[in-house]
């Protein structure tokens, strides 16, 4: 088949320039990146079709050969929309980090900073085992395996399971994701 | 009528549903029973498609009609109905757990209203991505659980989930992107995007543009399943996402890359020209992987990272371009998306039980919640490969297999998986020592909620009591489902891999798969005549 | 073969003891009973298939036997006697591990009577120390004394079990280490074997000493009265605490006892190993009580004597346990390795996780280009010949291309923001000419649409960004930038040249016409291949709008679909965007212009667009409403003329949808957000999930009907002004594809149009009033491309 060298190399300009802006911190221009990424695969599939041709508008005089290759331009136009869908969805992402840290820059991911940062792991961290010799510490038990306190397991208790049931309530709704855990705990838990 | 013919359902259900979902966003109850309702539908469908195609062998259906290689073909066989069927029972079960964590929640997290249709829409491409036939449209498979994962993986709109989001979007942009050149250059070589078709036509091109060709579409798959080195976005991004979210990415997404390396291998690009790079790749994945895993305190993104790590187990079973090994992999992918969707999932119940999941905060959750470590404990052990689970019979396979092939190459990779289960076994039980049995005054920065919890709430049903507040029904439900599911994989493991071994005995046969897209008879491409099309009906 | 390091033996049998920190009934069930029976049971189950391989043995054998006797050393050190159980359990597991790997009938036989009698009486001991742990509050053998005098029952199930364990008659224990000891004699004595097989078998007696020992350990540790102790309190068992013990202990006596039915159910699993050719009688072993005087009676003797002496001699022995350095204690040896696993692995993922985009994007595109690169030098082909610069048919190409590149490159150069995003356009225009000048009207027509309104998007969404943009990286990354553009963009000229030079067949699209006009009922083929030949793509695409639309709206409303604005009838005169005179430092010559441009615009307050009114004055155009009036409807009903032609000219759903949305951008820019509102009376949502029903019920009821999903008919008939009437059912797919993408359309207007006003508006009205530099008011800016 013969090829297109014009398509080509615009193609490969477009490339070089949408990748340089894609190593970039800012994400408008990440975005923009990204488009000229697609812009220029698009014509390297337009230039897959050969030729340029007559529009593929049927007519009954017309060698098949002599169309533009239909396929390319079908494979393009879904092209086009997809990254126009996620254009528009990007956009909405640069919007949403603005409002949320007032810049419009990729931040670099925290809990990896901090994984790197760990100087070594705590040899006893994995000495888990406690030298603990009963699970059934004796004044709490009886011989039938009751509690031995003379207090029915009744009054205390409830308001402490009321109580906690309250607090892990409000804990778990703060429901934050695990990497947010490097913040200061007392943001959790809403104080005891 | 070939019961093919209602593959595209598979497709297609979903779809229809989240339109509905989308008419009916003012009622969540509705959206609710819409979805679970088409879901399971969709599942019955698939069961009966993989049970068909069991019986009859590989089916092909012709959309709208159009004869191949000129439409859209979705192939039918071993391979891709127990894929779907395997993704849709997980898929459901995830869609419980969401709506369980969702009326607990108050609907706060997840805004409803888009959670269905968004969540419905990736089902469906997954869905698509397993049945196509055809180059172009798995891509545009590919695009449509993609956009899903971008709008589920920044529900809520928080700042970790936008930063973690962007990684995510700008990678996956970029993967299709290379996935669209090498479209485009397949087509610019070829001719034809149709698959079946282009196993015939990529025999006749030279070697030298095959490889080209080859390991333009091994790199943008590589980054879909996150293969070293291609894999470092994927720990950074899914683990800030809301909990079921993460399980079904980790379960589906990266198993979607690999089925496609999978069908590139076989398919499009037989022997065994690129085994050796991939066999290191392999290696490099696992290892780098669950080194990452033991550095984290994160149990999500530990999870992630063994995630990564056991990419490169079904890598390795896939280069070996033998039916051993390409059988376990096979086996291995059902088995990893059931288990590593359920430990997600467990992990969220986790977090809502004990306030975080890092395990520098957990303590003591055995005994606050016997339940949660029997459902953590089973899959855990599963992933690590212990016996008699599933994941030691997948590994089993692949060491197997490995030692048939008896390259230096391959028994390196024999001990690298080995090592690799060993590491992840210790990072597993790590978690369950650290999170589950030692006492919440020993954690670095215990929770709250660990320390109002009185000492000695084993016993009574006083833990009971909480535990239904903290773990609503439905979820529990759901993941105890989802973790039986995975138990039974250990259970009828005897005819999974024989469907698994027989599916890579097809794939790397091939002529069941192109007979069924083009004939009998491979029809010679180019000058043919149009078959002439009826399109009455 | 990897499988067998992971049932727990050495050197990862650390975690067994680690895990049976669990309450002890869940120990005893989980660890004893089942759990790593389990693994022991697979191990069992391979054996036939694997015997025969080489690497077999050496591994199972030499494995099983360090686990035994590191198990039954560290088992001699505890002083908690559930410890004692739990590296007594590990060294069990290597023991077991060796039986049933040999892969011989005799042992396989021996092993499964082995595993039974492992689990009666490991079981039975976890147990009695669960109840001695309840009863006296301690587990740990120097704090307990006299236990035995309190509760003679428990110590004696206690007893049958430890027997058991320590393979003393005539338990079950023993009939099953008797036919261990006669199959390793006969495996140590035969051929084959040589000096291996007797050095396992002196491997073996010496670990079944220690497990004597050790069984020894555990019953005096719990039970005996020890000098210097003081008694235990030991409260009185309820009988049913220890009914499942004595059940369990019951059924260890009838096992040894009377092992003929154990032997009738594990026979047929022996039978699955092929008997040595050389020595048929190797295959009948059987579980039996007494086997008469065999070299393993002696064995056992001398294990039994053996035993004996160490447990009398326990005070030396762990005198000489005390000697060893801390260097061979596996713990420790352990921890340190495991310490620098850690740092090693917080080193490689510090160098791999950089959690920074650029460097993950780096190394994406890096191995991007230097694989296709590296298979092409290795393909090392000759340039295809049919290169050309000019197109015959179209040599504008060459000029709308340096337009595209010289947008590119002022892309990459600006500096501006808004100047960066047109730069992008100019780009997306250029190639919008090149499909023209290319043969594709279709093309061209959607590309231009969607850049407008692309562009427009931009700007809104934009508007509240600085207008600066830095370039934050610096020069050393700089470089790096622009080596790997570079390189990637070269290559992929190349492998272009490469792949489409190579090609030999036709293009099946070649058929495409005559398929499009006799089979799809249309002249544009294109979009005959759109919507019927690949309808499976564009449904996919669509549903990825819907998609993006709905992702739109969540990001900008985030916590609903924002679904209801207001109507504008209820919206007060001139409220919207209205600026507070004075308000920026009393900039008199502003507040002068702003007086007079409210004159104006209240002066001729007629109606021309709906909402209109809504506007404060001095953000009304007249001239702009005049326009907006007269094109509106025009502009709609063009779309819906490009929806329906498409099938024969350019045009159809895209096209049509796309055209719409701009009509709809007009308003909104005219009108502000409550004209938005008027103009599209159905919500964005609605608007989504109708038109991806329409698509989806499009591609259903064919097959409802017997035919394929997305089978496409003609029909034809005659309407009184239209005549004969060729009707495709795929353009009722293509109305799905209209509606889908108008309501993309207005989404993204009402999110990043809409509801951004919203979010200015609520900001300009807090009195701090941070104004945000470089906030381009939406109509000024977007008024002049629309």
């Amino acid at each position: 088949m013969s090829v297109n060298l014009t398509l080509l190399t615009v193609m490969g300009a477009l490339y070089a320039c949408g990748i340089y802006l894609l190593l970039e911190r800012s994400l408008t221009r990440v975005l923009l990146g990204l488009m000229l990424l697609t812009n220029a695969t698009n014509l390297l599939i337009l230039t897959t079709g050969g030729y340029a041709g007559l529009a593929p508008m049927f007519s009954k005089d017309t060698a098949a050969g002599d169309y533009n290759d239909p396929l390319p331009q079908a494979l393009i136009l879904t092209s086009i929309v997809i990254s126009f869908a996620v254009t528009a969805f990007m956009l909405g992402i640069i919007y949403r980090t603005w409002v949320l840290a007032r810049e419009d820059e990729i931040q670099d991911d925290a809990e990896d900073r901090r994984v790197a940062r760990t100087p070594s792991f705590d040899v006893e961290d994995d000495s888990v085992i406690p030298v603990e010799t009963s699970e059934f510490p004796l004044t709490m038990i009886g011989s039938d395996g009751q509690s031995v306190s003379d207090v029915p397991a009744g009054a205390e208790a409830t308001v402490q399971v009321a109580d906690r049931t309250l607090d892990a309530d409000k804990a778990a709704s703060e429901e934050q994701p695990g990497s947010l855990n490097v913040t200061p705990p007392n943001k959790e838990g809403g104080g005891q | 009528m070939n019961i093919a013919s209602f593959a595209p359902l598979a497709v297609l259900l979903p779809i229809l549903g989240a339109a509905l979902t989308f008419l009916l966003i003012r009622q969540p109850r509705a959206q609710r029973t819409v979805s679970i309702a088409l879901l399971s539908v969709t599942l019955l469908l698939e069961c009966w498609l993989l049970a068909s195609v069991w019986e009859g062998g590989t089916a092909a259906v012709n959309i709208g009609g159009w004869l191949p290689p000129w439409g859209i073909v979705m192939v039918v066989d071993q391979f891709s109905s127990l894929m779907l069927v395997v993704s849709s029972s997980v898929s459901l079960a995830v869609l419980i757990y969401a709506t369980g964590q969702g009326m607990a929640d108050g609907d706060r997290d997840a805004p409803v209203s888009i959670f269905h249709p968004t969540y419905l829409i990736l089902v469906a491409g997954v869905s698509n991505a397993f049945l196509s036939g055809d180059l172009f449209n798995l891509y545009v498979g590919f695009e449509i659980l993609l956009t899903a994962s971008y709008v589920l993986m920044t529900l809520g709109g928080t700042g970790p989930r936008i930063r973690a989001g962007v990684t995510y979007l700008v990678v996956s942009v970029v993967s299709s992107v290379l996935f669209l050149i090498a479209i485009a250059m397949i087509y610019g070589a070829t001719g034809t995007i149709n698959m079946a078709d282009l196993a015939v036509k990529l025999a006749d091109l030279d070697q030298g543009t095959q490889n080209l060709l080859h390991v333009m579409l091994l790199v943008a798959f590589g980054i879909k399943a996150a293969i070293f080195p291609l894999s470092f976005w994927l720990p950074d991004s899914y683990p800030t996402a809301p909990a079921p979210v993460t399980a079904v990415f980790a379960g589906l997404l990266t198993k979607v890359g690999v089925y496609a390396i999978v069908r590139t291998e076989t398919l499009l690009f037989p022997g065994d020209t690129f085994n050796t790079p991939l066999m290191v790749a392999a290696l490099l994945t696992m290892i780098v992987g669950i080194l990452g895993a033991l550095a984290q305190s994160d149990i999500k993104r530990l999870l992630s990272f063994t995630l990564v790590s056991h990419i490169g187990y079904m890598v390795f079973g896939l280069a070996m371009s033998s039916v051993a090994g390409l059988g376990a992999a096979v086996f291995y992918v059902a088995h990893h998306i059931t288990i590593q969707t359920s430990l997600f999932l467990v992990t969220g119940l986790i977090e809502r039980r004990g306030g975080s999941s890092s395990v520098d905060r957990l303590a003591g959750l055995a005994k606050l919640s016997p339940l949660l470590a029997v459902l953590f404990f089973v899959p855990a052990m599963n992933l690590a490969g212990i016996p008699p689970f599933s994941g030691f019979l997948g590994k089993l396979g692949l060491l197997q297999a490995g030692v048939q092939l008896g390259t230096p190459l391959a028994y390196a990779l024999v001990a690298g998986g080995v090592l690799t289960s060993l590491l992840t076994l210790l990072a597993i039980a790590r978690v369950w020592n650290r999170a589950f049995w030692r006492k919440p005054e020993d954690a670095e920065h215990p929770d709250p909620v660990l320390l109002a919890a009185p000492g000695d709430s084993a016993t009574g049903d006083r833990a009971g009591k909480t535990n239904v507040t903290l773990l609503p029904r439905t979820m529990v439900g759901s993941t105890l489902g989802l973790v039986i599911f995975g138990v039974g994989l250990t259970v009828f493991a005897g005819p999974l891999f024989k469907v698994a071994d027989q599916s890579a005995f097809d794939m790397l046969d091939r002529t069941a798969y192109i007979q069924a897209v083009l004939g009998e008879d491979p029809p010679v491409p180019a000058i043919s005549q149009p078959e002439p099309q009826e399109v009455s009906k | 073969m990897g499988a067998i390091t992971k049932s727990a033996l050495v050197p990862f049998h650390f975690w067994l003891p680690g895990a049976m920190a669990a309450p002890t009934p869940v120990s005893a069930y989980l660890h004893a009973a089942a759990m790593v029976k389990a693994g022991i049971y697979l191990v069992a189950r391979l054996a036939p298939g694997f015997a025969d391989t080489p690497y077999w043995l050496p591994v199972v054998l030499g494995l099983g036997l360090a686990t035994m006797l590191v198990g039954g050393y560290r088992a001699l050190r505890q002083t908690d006697i559930k410890l004692i159980l739990a590296y007594g359990t590990v060294s069990q597991l290597g023991f077991l591990t060796m039986v049933v790997g040999l892969g011989k009938p005799d042992a396989a036989l021996a092993g499964l009577g082995l595993l039974l009698a492992h689990g009666l009486f490991k079981a039975t001991l976890f147990l009695v120390v669960g109840i001695i742990d309840h009863q006296a509050g301690t587990r740990d053998i120097r704090k307990l004394s006299g236990v035995y005098r309190s509760s003679r029952a428990l110590a004696i199930v206690a007893a049958i079990g430890a027997a058991s364990m320590a393979g003393i008659p005539p338990l079950a224990g023993f009939v099953a280490k008797e036919s261990v000891f006669e199959a390793f004699v006969h495996y140590g004595t035969g051929s084959g074997a040589g000096p291996w097989g007797l050095l396992i078998l002196v491997g073996l007696v010496l670990g079944s000493i220690l497990t004597f020992a050790y069984s020894a350990r555990f019953m005096w540790g719990a039970f005996a009265v020890k000098p210097g102790v003081e008694s235990t309190p030991f409260k009185p068992i309820k009988p049913a605490f220890l009914a499942a013990p004595a059940v369990l202990s019951l059924l260890t006596i009838v096992y040894g006892l009377w092992p003929a039915p154990v032997d009738g159910w594990v026979q047929p699993y022996a039978a699955l190993f092929v008997p040595d050719g050389e020595d048929p009688a190797a295959a009948a072993g059987h579980l039996a009580l007494w086997h008469g005087v065999t070299p393993a009676l002696g064995l056992t003797a001398l294990t039994f004597a053996l035993g004996l002496a160490m447990f009398f001699g326990r005070n030396a022995v762990s005198r000489l346990q005390g000697l060893v350095p801390g260097w061979i204690d596996g713990d420790r040896t352990y921890q340190l390795a495991i310490g620098a696993l850690d740092d090693a692995a917080v080193w490689i993922t510090g160098r791999t996780q950089r959690g920074s985009l650029y460097f993950y994007l780096s190394v994406i595109l890096t191995v991007a280009f230097v694989l296709p690169l590296t298979a092409l030098v290795l393909a090392n082909k000759a340039l295809p010949e049919d290169l050309y610069f000019v197109d015959p048919n179209s040599p504008l190409q060459i000029v709308a291309g340096a337009g595209i590149v010289i947008g590119a490159l002022a892309a990459v150069r600006a500096n501006k923001r808004f100047l960066a995003v047109l730069m992008v356009s100019v780009t997306g225009y250029g190639i919008a000419l090149m499909f023209a000048l290319q043969g594709a009207p279709d093309l061209a027509l959607t590309q231009m649409l969607v850049e407008t309104i692309i562009l427009v998007a931009f700007v809104l969404a934009m508007r509240s960004l600085p207008a600066e943009l830095r370039d934050r990286t610096g020069g050393k990354y700089r470089v790096v930038r622009v080596i790997i553009g570079a390189a990637f963009g070269i290559t992929m000229v190349f492998v272009a040249i490469f792949a489409l030079g190579a090609r030999v067949a036709a293009p099946v699209s070649l058929e495409f016409p005559k398929l499009a006009y006799e089979g799809g009922g249309g002249l544009n083929i294109v979009n005959v291949t759109l919507v019927d030949i690949r309808a499976w793509d564009t449904f996919g695409e669509i549903s990825v709008l819907a998609l993006a639309a709905t992702g739109v709206a969540s990001l900008i409303f985030v916590r609903s679909r924002g679904e209801g604005i207001r109507a504008s009838s209820t919206v007060a005169e001139g409220s919207v965007g209205r600026r507070s005179p004075g308000g920026s430092r009393g900039n008199t010559r502003d507040d002068a212009t702003l007086a007079m441009s409210r004159r104006f615009a209240a002066s001729s307050r007629d109606a021309w667009i709906v909402a209109g009114r809504t506007l404060a004055p001095e953000r009304r155009s007249i001239i702009f409403e005049v326009v907006t009036r007269l094109i509106f409807h025009s502009i709609i009903v063009f779309s819906i003329y490009l929806l329906l032609a498409g099938h024969n000219f350019p045009g159809g759903g895209f096209a049509g949808g796309l055209t719409a949305g701009l009509a709809l951008t007009v308003r909104y820019l005219a009108g502000g957000r409550f004209e938005l509102r008027e103009a599209s009376p159905v919500s964005a949502g609605t608007l989504l999930g109708i038109g991806l029903a329409t698509a989806a019920a499009s591609g259903l009821v064919p097959l409802l009907l017997g035919g394929q999903v997305f089978q496409s008919a003609i029909i034809e008939f005659w309407l009184p002004v239209f005549g004969d009437v060729k009707f495709v059912t795929s353009t009722i797919f293509d109305i799905g594809v209209y509606t889908v993408v108008v309501g993309l359309a207005l989404d993204v207007l009402r999110s990043l149009g809409a509801e951004i006003d919203e979010h200015f508006e609520e900001q300009s009205e807090e009195p701090a009033g941070d104004q945000e530099p470089g906030g381009v008011p939406a109509e000024t800016t977007a008024k002049g491309k629309a």
